[in-house]
């Protein structure tokens, strides 16, 4: 039996308010197969963006276990970490976070600049894919000259330079209209079908939640599938 | 149990053994010298110093008491030692206890955690050790270097044996760069190793190994000048150290001492730094691609427009380059101004633009700061270069005058006279690196003329050598290679010009007597006239200095007397004066106004006749290598079998003025590396404020996969580039003002600083030095802000907005 995508187990999460502890992952434990397009929803505030950055190893959880193809995660030391965010995963979250100071081509192209791949080909790279994602004529542009849809592709296009094996999206439409947010949804189903990328997509677009394959329903900081819960 | 209770009773017991301690160095006689000389008392390690002072004195008590060092009875010993074996007790105690209250003891949770017995997160379980490991690397680390430096010097320095004679081994200046070299090395790798053994910093490790591994060596150095027991026992074996401190702390040799620990210091954090960036992300990892991309980019240093303009500021000063600024930018804004206006008035869209991409190209806050570090580190740089090649210039000017008029260095006897001169002349010119060497008389006489009285230094000399040895021929005008008249009319008096109006016929006005006399006395043993006096009308020639002439009011040919209190006859009312004329025969300028209003000369044998000198009074020498006439000396020494001849180099005879030059120099070295400092300071404030404002930049960086090494090396070469570019800026503006300084010059007045214009001399050693330290500084100033900037938490960042 092979091992499964993505396992997590028994992972615990606090959050200390005026020096009160709020837990507010109580033991989750969720298993995602490769190639997975799934939509985790909840209540504001009970922790899908924490679980979200958790499994991102973004944030250190108190205690558990997630395992990546078999390899335990939690164990590795800082440079494993940056490596396995750098070539395993693509983040993409509500606000585009691009880095101001680049264009949109050499924002897309910093995950494989942080790999030391060559630059010449990593910037051709980078053009050909914001090619897909219809922004080849802004590539030379700086984010602070993108609209907000715009940059959402531009930060969609950074996340899958390395080709990652799963792809973490924190309510990536939230602050655009309904109209250009569904453009994104429809690249995000694209690059699962096309590219088999596994993806997790927070959300509180319930039509978008509808339509994935998977509904996880974050609550009383368990994950359960929707349809059970 | 309260836990407040062990803290109080732990302090009262750490205080109780200090002041044991402090009580049992007091006794013992070495408190007040120790704590009085360096004031150390207050940082910490006193109490360290205590217990070493402390023990030694009492053990080294009975031979102390045989050789009546100090004047301590042996009841105060029994009782120091009594206070050091209660003190070291007591003190031990206290920590033990302190430590206990300051453990806080397991929390007991009134409810269990729904997360109990679950596996804790690895990394949160060994993010709080303290790394014993990295305590031993530091603490040995540094200590070994210490000793290390201090074996290895000794190894390689040449021994002096008891003749005074240095025999084998390097050189000291050698033996010094091999000893630091291998010691920088030793504290660099302790530093490394520890910073990669824990994979952090451990400030507290350093911290502890600092006070207790590497300050008492130089302390114990350090006190050692000042116990007398620790210097006949210790310091003995360790003088040829004592002579390199106190060459390197210009007399004091604690100041050596200290200098070189600061340089270990230094070497074990810039280690502790390297390792930490290499290592802490987990694997061996130096290379900079991405990092120093996206840091040009954060500070973007190398805008044309801010280093023109940084340039323009250290070049002509602040006020003519904001002039500048502002009549550039009003006109400016009153173009773009009307351009917008009229734009918008055709089109309102292409106006908005147009403002848009204004607003955009405006400098942030975080820009000026970066121009002000930039500049900043520049003016530094500059006023250290300019400063220090100012004062190389005064250094090299007044050897070079100093050395024109002097020799290199004298050979003298225990007793005044050295009728052997020319054997030990002969002598001299075998030993190696030797080029001149000349015999003198020297002494201090009035010299007199119909207008004016002086005190001068009166030098006889042999003027067929004299000019081997210094530059007296070229100051009186004569060239190399032509024979020059006033050296010749020294020897031969009636070659002197004396300026005489031509005798022309008929003209009764003028005495047309020959200048020798007519009828001569006869003189008749009988009467008992004094001996004949020698032709007064062919007097001996002198040499008068510019200056000396210009204050008797003589010129070549005139007649000055020369009067000396010693060696006179006695006549009716004690002792008479010599007096004796001589003819002026030339006036040398040397530059120097010290010479040119002091010294005169005449040939050697009329000195030895007016002093009743056999012989001469000294040789003086020249040499091919000034910066080795220590060593030649000493050569010369050695080949004249030692006493009775001593000899001098020029650096002893005018040791208070190059010492105070040097000292001079240090100083303002000093003060001007605070310049740095400061600058330093703004840009650890630079940096912090890029920190703050890339927060998110920094959080979303580590999403993408930087590991934390990855972000200090961004900021750290942020820093260093601000630092290479205020350098640079300040190097190139340093070297241009030196050049106009050399080229134009500017004027002194030679009465107040003996020389014309203000001399300049570019080292480039120091130059290099200003630099690099200048580099140095804001790299290790950038330190602090990078590693803030890598801790910043990717949720922290990504979360604010």
């Amino acid at each position: 039996m092979t091992a499964p995508f993505l396992e997590v187990v028994d992972v615990y999460k606090s959050y200390f308010l005026n020096g009160k502890r709020i837990d507010v992952l109580r033991g989750v434990n969720v298993r995602i197969e490769q190639g997975e397009l799934v939509s985790l929803i909840g209540a504001s505030g009970s922790g899908k963006s924490t679980f979200l950055h958790v499994a991102g190893t973004l944030d250190a959880p108190a205690a558990g276990v997630m395992r990546f193809k078999g390899q335990s995660v939690f164990d590795m030391n800082d440079a494993q970490v940056a490596e396995f965010r750098n070539t395993k995963i693509g983040f993409v979250f509500q606000s585009h976070f691009l880095l101001p100071e680049f264009t949109a081509a050499e924002n897309v192209a910093m995950p494989a600049l942080i790999h030391r791949r060559e630059r010449r080909a990593t910037m051709t790279a980078a053009r050909e894919l914001l090619e897909r994602v219809g922004l080849g004529h802004r590539a030379d542009h700086k984010p602070g000259e993108l609209s907000g849809g715009e940059s959402q592709r531009v930060a969609l296009a950074r996340a899958l330079i390395m080709k990652p094996d799963l792809l973490l999206a924190d309510e990536p439409t939230g602050n655009l209209d309904p109209s250009t947010g569904e453009g994104i949804h429809g690249l995000l189903r694209e690059v699962n079908k096309d590219l088999g990328i596994t993806a997790v997509v927070v959300t509180h677009n319930e039509v978008l939640a509808k339509s994935l394959p998977r509904r996880l329903r974050l609550k009383d900081g368990q994950v359960l599938d929707a349809d059970l819960a | 149990m309260n836990r407040s209770q062990p803290i109080a009773i732990g302090a009262v017991l750490a205080l109780v053994g200090l002041a044991a301690f402090v009580w049992a160095f007091a006794v013992s006689g070495v408190l007040p010298v120790v704590l009085g000389e360096l004031g150390l008392g207050s940082i910490g390690w006193g109490s360290f110093l205590g217990t070493l002072g402390g023990l030694g004195s009492i053990v080294m008590a009975e031979q102390q008491r045989a050789a009546a060092q100090l004047m301590v009875n042996p009841s105060a010993i029994e009782s120091a030692r009594l206070a050091v074996t209660v003190g070291a007790a007591s003190w031990i105690a206290g920590w033990f206890a302190l430590s206990q209250g300051l453990t806080p003891a397991a929390a007991e949770a009134a409810v269990d955690s729904p997360a109990k017995g679950k596996p804790l997160f690895p990394r949160l379980a060994n993010s709080r050790d303290f790394h014993w490991g990295t305590l031993a690397a530091y603490g040995f680390g540094l200590f070994l270097a210490e000793v290390t430096f201090l074996l290895a010097y000794l190894l390689l320095v040449g021994k002096s044996s008891a003749g005074g004679a240095v025999t084998g081994g390097l050189a000291p200046v050698y033996a010094f760069v091999v000893a630091l070299g291998v010691a920088v090395g030793v504290a660099f790798g302790a530093g490394f190793l520890g910073a990669a053994n824990s994979k952090r910093l451990s400030v507290p490790e350093f911290t502890i190994a600092l006070l207790y591994f590497g300050v008492p060596v130089p302390i114990f150095l350090s006190a050692m000048h000042h116990v007398g027991w620790l210097m006949i026992n210790v310091g003995y074996k360790l003088r040829e150290v004592v002579y390199l401190s106190s060459l390197l702390g210009e007399t004091r040799p604690e100041l050596g001492y200290w200098l070189v620990f600061g340089g270990l210091v230094l070497a074990t954090f810039l280690g502790i730094n390297l390792g930490f960036v290499a290592t802490a992300s987990g694997r061996f990892d130096l290379r900079t691609s991405y990092e120093s991309f996206v840091a040009s980019r954060h500070v973007s240093v190398f805008r044309p427009r801010l280093v023109i303009g940084v340039f323009l500021v250290l070049i002509l000063g602040i006020v003519p380059p904001l002039i500048l600024l502002a009549i550039v930018s009003a006109a400016e804004a009153a173009v773009s101004r009307t351009r917008i206006k009229k734009l918008g008035l055709a089109d309102p869209l292409l106006a908005a633009e147009e403002l848009n991409r204004q607003r955009l190209s405006a400098q942030t806050p975080t820009a000026m700061m970066t121009a002000l570090s930039v500049g900043g580190v520049g003016v530094g740089v500059m006023a250290l270069i300019i400063v220090l090649s100012v004062m190389s210039g005064f250094e090299a000017d007044l050897q070079k005058k100093i050395l024109g008029t002097n020799s290199h260095g004298v050979v003298m006897k225990y007793t005044p006279e050295m009728p052997e001169y020319a054997e030990v002349m002969e002598k001299i010119h075998q030993v190696r690196g030797i080029t001149g060497a000349t015999p003198f008389i020297l002494n201090e006489v009035m010299v007199s003329s119909e207008g004016n009285i002086s005190g001068s230094m009166i030098k006889g000399i042999d003027p067929g050598t004299v000019g081997s040895v210094t530059d007296l021929p070229a100051s009186l005008g004569c060239t190399a290679g032509s024979p020059c008249q006033p050296m010749e009319a020294l020897d031969d008096p009636t070659k002197i010009r004396v300026k005489r109006l031509e005798p022309s016929p008929g003209a009764g006005a003028l005495d047309e007597r020959p200048a020798t006399p007519e009828s001569p006395i006869i003189r008749d043993p009988m009467i008992d006239l004094p001996a004949e006096k020698p032709d007064e009308s062919v007097l001996p020639g002198i040499i008068v200095g510019k200056e000396l002439a210009a204050s008797m009011r003589v010129v070549v040919g005139d007649r000055i007397n020369v009067v000396s209190p010693l060696g006179g006859e006695l006549g009716p009312n004690g002792p008479v004066p010599k007096s004796r004329p001589f003819r002026v025969a030339g006036v040398f300028y040397s530059g120097m106004f010290e010479y040119d209003s002091k010294f005169v000369y005449i040939h050697l044998r009329e000195a030895q006749s007016f002093f009743g000198i056999k012989g001469a009074s000294g040789v003086e020498i020249k040499v091919d290598d000034v910066d080795d006439a220590r060593g030649i000396m000493k050569r010369i020494y050695d080949a004249l079998d030692g006493y009775p001849y001593r000899t001098k180099d020029w650096g002893e005879m005018n040791r208070n003025l190059f010492a105070a030059l040097r000292l001079e120099k240090l100083v303002m070295a000093i003060i001007l590396t605070i310049i740095i400092i400061v600058a330093a300071g703004l840009i650890v404030a630079t940096v912090i404020m890029l920190v703050l404002e890339k927060r998110k930049e920094i959080a979303v960086l580590k999403a993408l996969g930087v590991p934390d090494g990855g972000i200090v090396k961004i900021f750290l070469s942020e820093g260093l580039q601000i630092g290479v570019v205020g350098s640079a800026l300040g190097l190139v503006s340093g070297l241009a003002w030196c050049l106009f300084i050399e080229k134009v010059g500017i004027k002194l007045d030679p009465q107040v600083y003996y020389i014309p214009a203000l001399p300049v001399r570019i080292v480039p050693f120091q130059t290099v030095l200003a630099v690099v330290i200048a580099i140095l500084v804001t790299f290790l100033a950038s330190v602090y802000p990078a590693l803030k900037a890598s801790q910043v938490e990717p949720v922290e960042g990504l979360k604010s907005e």
